[in-house]
């Protein structure tokens, strides 16, 4: 859909870093988070978790937790018969395998912290008690814990129902990509692990429910979730209602990343026990829950293959990419988000048009991975970036200079597997990145430290990330569904502005930046726009919030809307001023007449004529009032933009010290510039802790040993430096209002330009980085190990 | 005083008020101060003791209310994000995360305001390094520190130019 609106129109609040709308209210203690919610007669509820990774549930006696004062009652998987299965689908196409579980684990339980029963009581303090009180007796069997021997035929099956483990593989090649391995002058191969992550909000998750048995039974869930109705829409197929008999609601969420837009086996067991005990029940996950059994991400075993030609050029990419998907396909994004998402954007802003890629997705015994901030484009840019330093080493290049002998144009492009950029600015990008770290004198200072004993490093990582996820984009990037959103938007008759948006902020600030865009397609103060989301019952249906969508479809969805509302303002307007529509405009919420000064009326009376004005209104008028409701979904939308980062490594102990960060990132027209920087910073410190700290780590017998945040280790202020943010503003080619979307851009460029500079500092030594999180140790062992081989030699 | 389950009456000054509340011996701080007295500003983020959302000020001292029991905090004087503004005027402190972009969810800025009001009390004119230093027991994952930090000098600015 294209918008052609030729009006002028000022913008008065777009591209402003107007203060935040939220914040007072969050500043004061007044946000309202799931754990703030309270019913009459609410019970608690605890989770009995397994502890082993694998192992088939003998019998489970509650007698002595119901023993228990104050403990209401004990459900396990066969009081919940009754619940439909929760399916994981993905694209439904050849070589992707449903995937299907009940809530509470039956007969086998699969990794460390998958749920076995539910207990209630009076206090969630009394619900812990029975929860340790629960007898559960287990048999436990052989875990399957190494994702490449889980894709052998003889191993071990995690759900034997499936008959395999693999729930998913899938090949694409464009071009003649043998054919440029087999011509190439130099071929570089890295293989390279993406380690184990997660999103880690500071909130964890949470679901309040209450059943009403009236009109056939209604569910109200408050759930901590980045999208309410896509959560309703697949939480009442389970539940066995129409989604018209459940209403989400999602207060204030204190941060997702990802995490919060899976739907989780709590989401159905919290409604569905409070329909069987009759009582309201909360849930709120602990840390090491949240750590244990919500989503996993980026653990990729990533091969990566580049051919060039000896002046450089790049012909030809090859990637398989093998994630080590825990025990369930993640439902809705199944475990494609990350191996999908790392093979099919494999060419990103390089000009290579021979390119392959080949994905498998074993079942394990671990948590499902799912999607989380940065996604597979966080393991596929490690892959491809840290393998474009290695060739440069190996041809004896610039890696700079390799990147922008091979890089697109800023033009709309075309990739060799159909995703069509929508413009932006990839060489600009990495200029601004290496000049801002004075890279020109860089390898001097470099080389001065060497002969001090000190080790540093520049590197690079120049990214494309497709935002503003709809309908085109998803389809481009090989997950074919419909999304999109919409807006309503309401001039209430006292002039005051209501717009209600299926998009859902926990952090971003949309209650500020919808604002000022409603405002300024309006022509009103933007304090007089109130923004609603985050309840079915009272918001339109949208997708939520997640991949880097919102600024692009919120922005789309509410300029059609309002300027539906606008136009017919307009009209009213005319009909008072006693003047041509076409004359009218609408400033700061009064209308006058261009060029004849004094000849105003303010908007109540406008809205107050458009609800109330009789017959004298235009017929739309007398029909629609002042709503108008609208969809969008534009075009595929890429952001893109350069990290670049220069560290210190301590060669005695192999810690690393980020001392330069640089993010220059471009994502198009900017809403809000302060909140755009705000974005990319969380998400490069979220990038520091991939590629430095952050790593969830089984034992060999599937032990899960990173249960808080002590062994989860993340950046505090004292890992996160002063950091450099840069941004170019290229506007697209293709959505409204020239919008990209940010949020995952840093997550997705940082680790990689710090992997790529230790590399570089460690190039002395001959060290082959070839995995995340870079800890201490792991470099230590990689120093000691090139020290042998060099004696050795 | 004891009643018949073992649970205590516990007073305490919250936010400059006297507050009292029954707990049981083993209540944390954190959730006598929401579910008891339902003041919900503090949030909890891990109860491991590390993330400093819970961080409130007991007789001025920046504590962890996970890592208390509400019986420890029996007659002192208890500081909250509910009584940081005065009149419905956002403190300083408040408005230096607001002019920063020092917050985006909120979760963890209930904490970052309390650390930042011990440290402004112990230490008026911190460098970036003694922000970094102190505020390192707190953790926010959406904002990356930038606005957090500013907002700390910020802070510590304003005040300055106020007592000057
Ligand atoms: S909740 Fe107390 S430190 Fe995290
Ligand atoms: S603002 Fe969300 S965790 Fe800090």
């Amino acid at each position: 859909m294209t918008i052609e609106d030729t009006r002028p129109r000022s913008a008065r609040y777009v591209g402003r870093s107007v203060q935040r709308v939220e914040d007072p209210r969050l500043l004061s203690g007044q946000g309202r988070y799931v754990d703030d919610i309270t019913l009459p007669g609410m019970l608690h509820a605890a989770f009995v978790r397994s502890p082993h990774a694998r192992a088939r549930i003998l019998n489970i006696d509650a007698s002595d937790a119901l023993a228990l004062d104050g403990v209401v009652a004990v459900y396990t998987a066969a009081d919940l018969a009754w619940l439909n299965p929760m399916v994981a689908t993905g694209p439904m196409r050849d070589g992707i395998l449903a995937h299907s579980r009940t809530p509470l684990a039956t007969d086998v339980v699969r990794h460390v912290g998958d749920p076995v029963a539910v207990v209630l009581a009076r206090s969630p303090y009394l619900a812990e008690d029975g929860r340790d009180l629960v007898d559960v007796e287990y048999e436990p069997l052989e875990p399957v814990l190494d994702p490449l021997a889980a894709l052998e035929p003889d191993s071990p099956l995690v759900d034997e129902a499936l008959g395999t483990n693999n729930i998913s593989h899938l090949e694409e090649s464009a071009g003649d990509v043998e054919r440029a391995f087999a011509e190439a002058d130099h071929v570089t191969r890295l293989r390279f692990h993406s380690g184990r992550s997660t999103a880690a909000p500071i909130e964890c998750r949470g679901v309040v429910a209450k059943y009403e048995d009236r009109a056939g039974g209604r569910y109200t869930i408050w759930a901590s979730t980045q999208m309410p109705h896509l959560l309703r829409m697949f939480v009442a197929p389970v539940l066995g209602v129409p989604e018209g008999r459940v209403t989400i609601s999602s207060p204030d969420v204190g941060g997702a990343f990802g995490l919060k837009c899976t739907v989780f086996p709590e989401d159905v067991v919290i409604p569905a026990v409070a329909k069987l005990s009759g009582r309201p029940v909360k849930w709120i996950e602990d840390r090491w829950e949240n750590l244990a059994a919500g989503v996993h991400s980026k653990d990729m075993i990533c091969t990566m293959e580049i051919a060039a030609k000896a002046d450089g050029t790049m012909t030809a990419f090859r990637g398989h990419f093998v994630t080590d998907s825990g025990a369930f396909s993640s439902i809705p994004f199944t475990p494609l988000v990350d191996s999908q998402c790392a093979g099919i954007y494999l060419t990103s802003c390089y000009d290579v048009r021979d390119v392959a890629y080949s994905v498998d997705n074993p079942l394990t015994n671990k948590c499902q991975i799912g999607a989380v901030r940065g996604v597979g484009w966080v393991p596929g840019q490690l892959a491809r970036e840290v393998a474009i330093d290695q060739l440069a080493r190996e041809l004896g290049k610039d890696p700079v200079e390799l990147r922008l002998q091979n890089m697109i144009g800023p033009d709309v492009y075309t990739t060799a597997f159909g995703q069509t950029y929508d413009g932006g600015s990839y060489a600009e990008a990495l200029e601004k990145a290496r000049d801002a770290v004075d890279y020109a004198s860089f390898r001097e200072r470099q080389a001065k430290a060497r002969e001090e004993g000190r080790y540093i490093g520049v590197g690079f990582s120049p990214f494309v990330e497709p935002t503003g996820w709809a309908t085109a984009s998803a389809a481009a990037g090989g997950l074919p569904n419909g999304y999109y959103d919409t807006a309503s938007v309401t001039v209430e008759p006292d002039g005051s502005v209501t717009v209600t948006t299926g998009l859902h902020s926990h952090g971003q600030g949309h209650e500020t930046t919808l604002a000022q865009v409603t405002a300024d397609e309006l022509g009103v103060p933007m304090e007089s726009v109130r923004v609603v989301f985050g309840d079915t019952d009272s918001s339109v249906f949208g997708m939520g919030t997640y991949a880097s969508r919102s600024a692009v479809l919120g922005f789309g969805s509410i300029r059609e809307s309002a300027g539906q509302v606008r136009d017919r303002l307009l009209r009213l307007a005319a009909i008072l001023l006693e003047a041509d529509p076409g004359d009218v405009e609408l400033v700061d919420g009064v209308a006058g007449v261009k060029g004849v000064p004094g000849k105003t009326v303010p908007l109540q009376q406008i809205a107050l004529f458009g609800y109330f004005g009789g017959t004298a209104r235009p017929e739309d008028v007398q029909r629609d009032a002042l709503t108008a409701t609208s969809g969008y979904s534009p075009g595929e939308t890429y952001a893109n933009g350069c990290a670049a980062a220069v560290v210190e490594v301590d060669v005695e102990t192999g810690l690393v010290e980020v001392e330069q960060l640089v993010a220059v990132e471009d994502c198009g027209v900017q809403l809000n510039p302060t909140i755009v920087k705000g974005q990319v910073a969380g998400a490069i410190a979220n990038g520091i802790g991939v590629a430095l700290l952050e790593d969830l780590v089984y034992e060999d017998n599937g032990e899960f040993v990173s249960g808080s945040l002590l062994h989860y280790l993340y950046p505090s202020t004292t890992e996160v430096p002063e950091l450099d943010l840069l941004t170019i503003e290229t506007p697209s080619a293709v959505s409204v209002g020239g919008v990209k979307g940010v949020g995952e851009a840093g997550t997705i460029s940082a680790p990689a330009a710090i992997v790529n500079a230790i590399a570089d500092a460690l190039s002395p030594f001959g060290v082959v980085i070839d995995r995340t999180p870079v800890t201490p140790e792991y470099l230590r062992r990689k120093l000691r190990d090139a020290e042998r081989t060099r004696e050795a030699s | 005083m004891e009643t018949r389950q073992g649970n205590v009456a516990v007073e305490m000054t919250v936010n400059g008020e006297p507050m009292v509340g029954i707990a049981e011996p083993r209540t944390l701080l954190s959730d006598f101060l929401r579910h008891g007295l339902g003041m919900t500003g503090t949030h909890v983020g891990c109860e491991q003791g590390v993330c400093g959302a819970c961080t409130v000020l007991i007789d001025g001292q920046p504590a962890r209310s996970c890592l208390t029991f509400a019986v420890q905090a029996e007659g002192c004087r208890v500081d909250t994000v509910e009584g940081m503004a005065e009149g419905g005027a956002l403190s300083d402190v408040q408005e230096a995360f607001r002019a920063e972009h020092g917050l985006q969810c909120g979760f963890c800025t209930p904490g970052f305001l309390a650390a930042t009001e011990a440290l402004l009390a112990e230490n008026p004119d911190p460098t970036d390094d003694e922000i970094r230093d102190y505020l390192s027991g707190n953790i926010c994952r959406c904002t990356g520190y930038q606005g957090i930090i500013a907002a700390v000098r910020r802070a510590a600015q304003t005040r300055k130019a106020a007592s000057a």
